[in-house]
C-alpha cells in the first residue's frame, strides 16, 4: 500500500516535471524558433514607452537573454528554494514555492493563485456534488423506466446539456432569471467563512450552470452502465432470491454502475479545480480560470506557467485519490 | 428417505406455452409443456440449445415478469399459481419455496459484496425478524453444509476469491438458506471441469436426499442427469418429445429424437477402433445409397495430400522433448514479476496419420502446450522438431513457410471467425497470403472444400452470422484445410457444440483424416470425446503429463491416481452405473480425507 502510494507520487512528480517543461518550452522556446528576437519578446512587457534602454532593462530584468536551459533551471530552483528578483536597485524576495513574477502586475504568481483558490474550489466542489448526485439520480431513473416519458425527456435534455456550451447557458441564466425576472441577485463570491448562506446564494447559479453540462454526461453514462448491469447474471440471482426491485436496483445494480463513474469524476473534478474558465468568465468570478484567461490575453508567461502547473497538480492528486479509493468501491481491485 | 414421493406434487406444469413477440412475428419458445415433480423427487429436463429448457426454468421462477414474454397454461410451485400471483407473492415464493442455481458461477454472484453478505440477505429478505448474528450463523452453517472449508473464515470472502466449483457451492448454499421445497438447477455444471462437475452433482444428490427437497436438473447433457434424477423430460423445439422414468428413457427410448440424441453422446467405454469402424461403416452405407459422386473427388484431393497412415514410420512428424513454457506474472511489490510455469517439461512423438489426444482440466496447460507446439509461443526450454526441422527457436521469418503445414481449429466457432469477412474470404485469405493471385482459382478451391466439409458452394459469399455453431466449426475446419497442412491442432473443437452437432463434427474430422491422411493433436477436457478420436493420449495436470500411452490402455488400465479420478468423474449414461460411479467417488474422497 505505502509502496504503491510512493510509486504513484513519484510518477505524479515526473508528470508534473514534464508538464512544466512542455509549458515552458511552448512559451519561451517556440517564439524563438518562430524568429522572434529577445528584444521583440521584451517589447511586450516593457510598458508604455518602448525605448531602447527600457527594452534592454526589461531583457535584463526578466533574464530573457540567458540560455533557455538556465532560465528553466532558475524557474525550477525558484519552486523549491525561492528566488530573488532585482528591479533596478530594489531586490524582492520570492519565497519558495516561487512560481515567478507576473510580467504585467509585478506580483508574485503563487500568492495570487492561492488568493483565488477559494473561489475556484467553491465553484468546483459545489458543482461537482450537484452534477454527481443529479446525473446519477436521473440516469438510474431513466434506466429503470427505460422508454418511459421521463426517460425520453431526460435524455433529450441531457443531449441538449451536452451540446450547449457554458457561455450560452450561463448567459441565458443571467439574462432571464437574473435580469429580466429578478429572481436572483447577480452571482458573486462571498467567502464561506464570512457568510455561509450568502456564499451558497451567490454561487448557486454558477453551480447550476457548470453542473448542467456535466450532469448531462453523467446521466447518459449512468443510464448506459445501469442498463448493462441490469442484464448481468447476478441481477437475475438477486431477483431469484426474492428481493424487491428497490433492493435489486439500489443495492445490487447501482454499485457496479458507479465504479467507472467514480473514475471519470476524479478526472473531471481535477479539471474543474484547475479553473472553470468559461463559468468563471461568464459570472465574473475572480477564480483561477479567470486569472488564466487574463494572463493569456496579456501574454503573461509566468502566470500562464503557474496556472498550468497548478491545474496539473490537481489532476494528478484527484487521480491518485480515485485510485486509492477504488478498492473500497470494487473489492476485486487490490492495491500493491 | 427424502426420495419417497408423496401424492401431492410440489411443482405442477400443465400445457405451458411461452411466446416472445419479435419483429418477425411471434416465436414460440415453449409449446405446451407438462410435467410434475413430487415432493422430494428429482426431474431432469434435457434438450439442446434452443429447445426451450431455460425459458421453462425462468417461467418456474416467474422471472419472465416485466419482459415481453407471453405465458399461458398452468405453472404451480408449492401451491402458488405463478402466472396469477401478485408481485409480492412471487417474491415471497422465490428463494423460500423454490431456489435457483444458475449456469455460470463466475457471473451469478455479485462481485462487490462478500458471500456472507449475499447469503445473509437471502435469509433476511424472507425472515426479516432474524438478527444479523443469527443470519450469519445460518450462513456459516449453509457453507459448511455444501462443503466450503473453513466456513467461518470464508464467509467474509468475495466471490473472486473462490474457484468456479466453490462458487457454485456458494450459490447452492445461498439457495439452501430458507430451506426451499424445490431446488432448480439450470445447467449447474456446464461451466465446470469434469471432476468438479461430479462433485457438484454429488452434492446436489446428497442435499436432495438429506433435506427432502425436490430437484429439477436442467441440462443439455443426458449423461449429466442420468445418475441424479428419477424422471426425465426430453425437449426439442419447445416440446417434450419424451417423458418418463430415467431408466426406461435411457435404456429403451421411444422417440427417434431421443434415440438420435443417445446415439450422439460420446461414451467413454467406446474405443477409438470401435468408433472408427462404426463411422466407416456408416459412411460406406451412406455412400452406397447416394452414389459416390463426392467420394471420387475427395480421393483425388487425398492423392495430393501427405502419405497414408502407417505405424511403421521411423521418423515422427512432430517430436517434442522436455518442452516447458514460463509466463511472467506481474504483481509483486514494486512491479516485480513472479514466474508461472504453464507447461513443465512435456515430451511426446507424433507420427503421420495419427491423432494425439491431450486431456486435462482448466489450468492443466493443454492449450499452452498446443500454442507452444505451433510456435505461437517460443518455448522457454526444450526442443520442438517438426518434419525433421528444429523449430524451437526459429525466427518468425523462417517459420512463415512452415506455417502452412500446421493449422489450428479453435474452441469458439463464434469468435474465431471474423464477422465482417465472407466465408469465402475467411477461407481463401490463407491461399492469398501464401501467394496465390488467381481469384478464380481460389474461388474454385474454396468451394470444393466447402462441399467437402458438408456445406454448399453457394455459401461462398455469406457472412458467418448466417451459420449455426456447428456450421461455423465446419467453416473453421475448411479454413484449416485449405493449405493442405500436415498437422492440425484442434483446441476444444467441439466443447461449445450441442451433442448431436458435436457428433457430426467429430465424424467429419475422422472422415477427413481418412481421406487426406491428416495428423491431429486433439485437445479437450471431455474424456469420452478424446478416447474416441485419439490413438494415443496425454493426460495433463498443472503443466505436467501425469500419464501417457496408447488410448485404450490409458482408459482401460489407468496407472495414475489422477487418471482414475477423472474416469470416475466422467458422466455415464447408464443410471445404475452412474450411481456406482458416485459410490466409487465417495469412497475415493473418504480415502483421501
Amino acid at each position: 500500500m505505502l509502496s504503491y502510494i510512493l510509486r504513484r507520487l513519484g510518477a505524479g512528480l515526473l508528470l508534473l516535471a514534464v508538464v512544466t517543461m512542455v509549458t515552458f518550452a511552448i512559451f519561451y522556446v517556440v517564439p524563438r524558433w518562430a524568429g522572434r528576437s529577445v528584444e521583440q519578446l521584451a517589447t511586450m512587457y516593457v510598458g508604455r514607452a518602448p525605448t531602447a534602454e527600457a527594452i534592454a532593462a526589461t531583457v535584463e530584468r526578466l533574464g530573457l537573454d540567458r540560455p533557455v536551459v538556465v532560465q528553466f533551471g532558475e524557474f525550477v530552483r525558484g519552486i523549491f528554494l525561492g528566488a530573488e528578483y532585482r528591479f533596478g536597485r530594489e531586490t524582492i524576495e520570492c519565497s519558495a514555492p516561487c512560481l515567478g513574477y507576473s510580467f504585467q502586475t509585478y506580483q508574485e504568481v503563487f500568492p495570487e493563485i492561492v488568493a483565488r483558490l477559494p473561489v475556484t474550489v467553491s465553484l468546483a466542489v459545489g458543482a461537482g456534488i450537484l452534477w454527481l448526485v443529479g446525473g446519477i439520480a436521473v440516469g438510474v431513473v431513466s434506466a429503470v423506466w427505460k422508454g418511459s416519458l421521463f426517460d425520453r425527456a431526460a435524455m433529450a435534455i441531457a443531449l441538449t446539456g451536452v451540446s450547449l456550451p457554458v457561455f450560452f447557458t450561463g448567459l441565458l441564466i443571467l439574462a432571464f432569471p437574473v435580469h429580466s425576472w429578478g429572481w436572483f441577485d447577480t452571482p458573486r463570491y462571498v467567502p464561506f467563512t464570512e457568510d455561509p448562506w450568502g456564499w451558497a446564494e451567490g454561487m448557486f447559479l454558477p453551480w447550476i450552470t457548470l453542473a448542467f453540462l456535466h450532469a448531462a454526461m453523467y446521466a447518459r453514462q449512468t443510464r448506459a452502465g445501469m442498463l448493462e448491469v441490469l442484464g448481468e447474471d447476478y441481477i437475475r440471482t438477486a431477483r431469484a432470491k426474492g428481493l424487491n426491485e428497490r433492493s435489486v436496483v439500489l443495492k445490487h445494480a447501482l454499485r457496479p454502475t458507479l465504479t467507472p463513474i467514480v473514475t471519470i469524476f476524479g478526472l473531471d473534478l481535477g479539471l474543474v479545480l484547475g479553473g472553470a474558465v468559461l463559468t468563471e468568465q461568464v459570472f465574473s468570478l475572480n477564480g483561477i480560470g479567470r486569472y488564466a484567461v487574463s494572463a493569456i490575453t496579456q501574454s503573461d508567461l509566468p502566470v500562464i506557467l503557474g496556472v498550468t502547473l497548478f491545474g496539473a497538480v490537481f489532476i494528478v492528486v484527484c487521480n491518485l485519490l480515485v485510485d486509492l479509493l477504488y478498492p473500497l468501491v470494487d473489492p476485486r481491485v487490490r492495491i500493491r | 428417505m427424502g426420495a419417497t414421493a408423496s401424492s401431492e406434487p410440489v411443482v405442477r406444469v400443465n400445457d405451458l406455452r411461452v411466446t416472445f413477440p419479435t419483429a418477425d412475428g411471434d416465436v414460440q419458445a415453449v409449446k405446451g409443456l407438462s410435467f410434475e415433480v413430487p415432493a422430494g423427487g428429482a426431474l431432469g429436463i434435457v434438450g439442446e440449445s434452443g429447445s426451450g429448457k431455460s425459458v421453462t426454468s425462468l417461467a418456474l421462477m416467474g422471472l419472465h415478469r416485466g419482459s415481453r414474454a407471453r405465458i399461458t397454461g398452468l405453472v404451480e410451485v408449492a401451491g402458488t399459481d405463478i402466472r396469477h400471483a401478485s408481485g409480492k407473492e412471487l417474491r415471497r415464493m422465490r428463494g423460500n419455496d423454490i431456489a435457483m442455481v444458475f449456469q455460470d458461477p463466475m457471473q451469478s454472484l455479485h462481485p462487490q459484496y462478500t458471500i456472507g453478505n449475499q447469503l445473509v440477505e437471502a435469509l433476511r429478505v424472507h425472515r426479516p425478524g432474524t438478527s444479523r448474528s443469527e443470519a450469519r450463523r445460518r450462513a456459516v452453517g449453509a457453507l459448511d453444509r455444501v462443503g466450503i472449508p473453513q466456513p467461518e473464515k470464508r464467509v467474509n470472502s468475495y466471490p473472486h476469491e473462490f474457484s468456479g466449483g466453490m462458487r457454485q457451492r456458494v450459490v447452492i448454499a445461498m439457495g439452501l438458506m430458507c430451506g426451499p421445497k424445490v431446488l432448480l438447477a439450470d445447467e449447474p455444471t456446464t461451466a465446470l471441469d469434469v471432476t468438479v462437475q461430479a462433485q457438484v452433482l454429488d452434492l446436489l444428490d446428497e442435499l436432495r436426499r438429506d433435506l427432502g427437497m425436490a430437484l429439477i436438473l436442467v441440462s443439455h447433457d443426458l449423461a449429466v442427469v442420468a445418475g441424479s434424477v428419477d424422471e426425465v423430460v426430453v425437449m426439442r423445439h419447445g416440446e417434450a418429445v419424451e417423458r418418463g422414468d430415467v431408466r426406461t428413457v435411457l435404456s429403451a427410448p421411444e422417440h427417434p429424437y431421443t434415440q438420435a440424441l443417445l446415439a450422439a453422446v460420446p461414451r467413454v467405454e467406446v474405443s477409438r477402433a470401435q468408433r472408427r469402424a462404426q463411422d466407416r461403416a456408416d459412411r460406406a452405407a451412406k455412400a452406397g445409397s447416394t452414389g459416390s459422386g463426392t467420394e471420387g473427388r475427395a480421393s483425388d484431393v487425398a492423392a495430393s495430400a501427405v502419405g497414408s497412415r502407417g505405424e511403421g514410420q521411423s521418423e515422427p512428424l512432430l517430436s517434442v522433448r522436455d518442452v516447458a513454457q514460463r509466463f511472467k506474472v506481474r504483481g509483486g511489490a514494486w512491479g516485480r514479476s513472479t514466474d508461472f510455469w504453464a507447461v513443465k517439461g512435456v515430451s511426446f512423438d507424433l507420427y503421420r496419420g495419427e491423432t494425439l489426444g491431450v486431456v486435462g482440466e482448466s489450468g492443466s496447460g493443454k492449450s499452452t502446450l498446443s500454442r507452444t507446439v505451433m510456435r505461437l509461443l517460443e518455448p522457454t526450454r526444450g526442443r520442438v522438431v517438426f518434419d525433421g526441422r528444429d523449430i524451437t527457436h526459429m525466427k518468425e521469418r523462417e517459420l512463415r513457410p512452415l506455417r502452412r503445414d500446421v493449422q489450428m481449429v479453435f474452441q469458439s466457432p463464434y469468435s474465431s471467425l471474423n464477422p465482417r469477412l465472407t466465408v469465402g474470404d475467411a477461407i481463401g485469405t490463407a491461399l492469398r497470403v501464401q501467394g496465390e493471385r488467381d481469384t478464380r482459382k481460389i474461388r474454385v478451391r474454396v468451394q470444393e472444400l466447402l462441399e467437402r466439409v458438408g456445406l454448399e458452394p453457394g455459401h461462398y459469399n455469406r457472412f458467418p452470422h448466417a451459420f449455426s455453431g456447428g456450421q461455423r466449426q465446419r467453416i473453421a475446419i475448411a479454413r484449416a484445410l485449405i493449405l493442405k497442412p500436415k498437422l492440425i491442432i484442434c483446441d476444444e473443437p467441439v466443447s461449445a457444440l450441442d451433442v448431436s452437432t458435436q457428433d457430426q463434427v467429430l465424424r467429419l474430422l475422422s472422415e477427413l483424416q481418412d481421406d487426406f491422411g491428416l495428423t491431429y493433436i486433439f485437445v479437450a477436457h471431455d474424456l469420452a470425446v478424446v478416447r474416441q478420436v485419439s490413438d494415443r493420449v496425454l493426460v495433463m495436470r498443472k503443466g505436467e503429463v501425469v500419464e501417457s500411452g496408447d488410448s485404450d490402455s490409458v482408459y482401460e488400465n489407468p496407472q495414475s491416481e489422477y487418471t482414475r479420478q477423472l474416469l470416475a468423474a466422467a458422466p455415464v449414461l447408464d443410471p445404475d452405473r452412474a450411481r456406482e460411479h458416485r459410490a466409487e467417488r465417495l469412497r475415493m474422497r473418504a480415502g483421501s480425507a
